[in-house]
């Protein structure tokens, strides 16, 4: 069984054990992607080891990037919050999911969410009218960082 | 304190909101001193201490060591004698900068840390000497599941043991029992340690906390000096935990003050959140007229040269270069810094701790304490000569 299997169990020592190895791998743990940011619904064992590994593990496969666009409107602050820094760490290679985070950003009513879409925006050189449309309304938002990094953001498209 | 206000007037850029609220909250005096009352602390310590501190009986550092009954003098503090046989680090140059100690580690040979819950105290691995050694340690997700792996909280004592003050990064659980454990894994052979910890900080609840876990046999805090970096504009994730720190010695006066900065910042925003480290660095040096000491370290996810205005501060050193600090031995994530001129203090020794080596272990099983090694600078004693001061050195600075 591998780490993304064990990561399904239906065992929570199992789960948990998995997400630990895959925090160990650094950028190696990148093949599981996916199944470390569902594992941040996880309860507390696992999902600890999952964020840990999620950290350290730069740009995902970019055969993920589908499922991880859907999940970054997933209910859960910390798997959408996952998603979205992933998608953000792809870069423009993420480019195709500028809709899906201009609509978080000004949807979303997690605030933690809102700003990593806005920063993610920026990362994947978001350029799209609805993309830009979320950012200025967000640029204009009394929270700091949201408005900062959706200024950021801004910047980079017109750079 | 008049003065000190001027200095830290609010302007209108990031910087100066951050060291103006910095300033307030750190010697922002008042009612509440340079106490943060609604600073987050848990542990026995601060608990008494602060509910001390909330009595109206907040006191200087130089009142606290005579009002604990603590020793003064730092000599003969912790058994065992210090160990002049070869250091395990020997052979493994350039790795490290200089072992911290000479001595046998007691799991040396040992394939593994499981079962070593029973192994010898080790508190001969730091002995009396004429230096603090400072470290800093990402302890990767040290929580309930990592605490109750057999043998880690001893593996983990055990390492701690070899420094007089460290810095850890990611304590991460919803319970508030794990620093309290962890250190009583360290006292368990008679020493003498305690911890100040900060709040839970992250911006899901997915949160981590910072700690100090120092001797209180070599160096003691100042209660009342305890305190989260303020950062109304939220330009960093986990906002660092400061507290003030003096080595004992016989003459408390002449003793090596410093503050310590304790900081792991978010790696997807390394750039501004260095540049961030820069404004807190010099809000610390400047927020208090008779402490220019400030020892920022942690797990900055950079290495040397991408410090950004941080690695430009005037006369900044950073005390690890050219040397990996994970475990994997490809990041250099970890780092200690200073100004040099103001940091006097610092010996020039340092170094990165080799945990295969120093435990006799595998890689894998030293992923499994921490996918971070600790890195440590040494400190002398006493103050060192004062230096002009910061203004004065740096004129530019000044408004």
């Amino acid at each position: 069984m591998n780490e993304q299997q064990r990561l399904q169990s239906r065992d929570g020592q199992e789960r948990a054990a998995a997400a630990e190895a895959l925090s160990q791998m650094g950028p190696d743990a990148a093949f599981a992607a996916i199944e470390l940011v569902k594992a941040c619904a996880d309860d507390e064992a696992v999902s600890q080891w999952a964020v840990s590994a999620l950290e350290e593990l730069g740009p995902p496969p970019v055969d993920s990037l589908g499922e991880l666009t859907t999940l970054a409107a997933a209910d859960h602050a910390v798997v959408a919050y996952w998603a979205i820094t992933l998608l953000g760490r792809s870069g423009e290679a993420a480019h195709s999911s500028q809709q899906q985070l201009a609509s978080i950003l000004c949807s979303s009513s997690e605030m933690s969410v809102r700003q990593r879409a806005a920063w993610a925006l920026g990362e994947i050189n978001a350029a799209s009218d609805v993309a830009i449309g979320a950012l200025e309304e967000a640029a204009k938002s009394p929270d700091a960082r949201l408005a900062r990094l959706a200024n950021a953001s801004l910047e980079k498209s017109r750079a | 304190m008049a003065s000190k206000k001027s200095r830290s007037a609010p302007k209108k850029s990031r910087l100066s909101y951050l060291a103006w609220f910095v300033f307030t909250a750190i010697s922002g005096g008042g009612v509440t001193g340079y106490v943060k009352p609604d600073t987050p602390v848990i542990g026995d310590l601060v608990t008494k201490v602060k509910s001390r501190f909330e009595s109206g009986d907040g006191t200087k550092l130089a009142v606290l060591a005579q009002s604990e009954g603590v020793p003064g003098v730092l000599a003969n503090a912790l058994p065992g004698a210090l160990n002049q046989g070869q250091t395990p680090y020997q052979g493994q140059a350039p790795y490290q900068g200089q072992a911290p100690y000479q001595g046998q580690s007691p799991y040396q040979g040992q394939a593994s840390y499981q079962g070593q819950a029973n192994a010898q105290p080790v508190a001969s691995t730091r002995s009396p000497t004429n230096s603090l050694l400072i470290a800093s340690f990402n302890i990767q997700v040290l929580g309930k599941s990592k605490m109750s792996k057999p043998g880690m909280p001893q593996t983990l004592a055990h390492i701690i043991r070899h420094f007089d003050l460290v810095a850890i990064q990611e304590v991460r659980a919803k319970g508030d029992d794990i620093l309290p454990n962890l250190v009583a894994a360290v006292n368990a052979d008679g020493s003498r340690y305690s911890f100040v910890i900060g709040p839970r900080l992250g911006r899901t609840n997915s949160t981590e906390q910072y700690a100090f876990v120092f001797n209180t046999s070599t160096v003691e805090h100042d209660p009342s000096s305890v305190g989260t970096i303020n950062d109304p504009s939220d330009l960093m994730h986990r906002e660092p935990l400061v507290t003030r720190f003096r080595a004992r010695t016989q003459s408390p006066a002449q003793a090596f003050t410093f503050w310590m900065v304790n900081t792991h910042t978010d790696p997807d925003e390394v750039p501004q959140e260095v540049d961030a480290l820069a404004d807190v660095f010099h809000a610390m040096r400047s927020a208090h007229p008779d402490e220019d000491d400030v020892i920022l370290l942690g797990d900055l996810n950079a290495s040397e040269t991408q410090l950004g205005r941080l690695g430009q501060y005037p006369g900044v050193r950073w005390v690890v270069s050219g040397v990996m600090t994970n475990t994997r031995r490809t990041k250099a994530y970890d780092n200690i810094i200073i100004q040099g001129q103001s940091t006097a203090e610092y010996t020039g020794r340092w170094g990165v701790i080799d945990l295969e080596s120093m435990l006799g272990i595998s890689r894998d099983v030293a992923l499994t304490i921490s996918d971070h090694l600790p890195v440590w600078a040494e400190f002398q004693l006493w103050e060192a000569p004062k230096q002009p001061s910061f203004v004065e050195r740096f004129p530019g600075n000044r408004r």
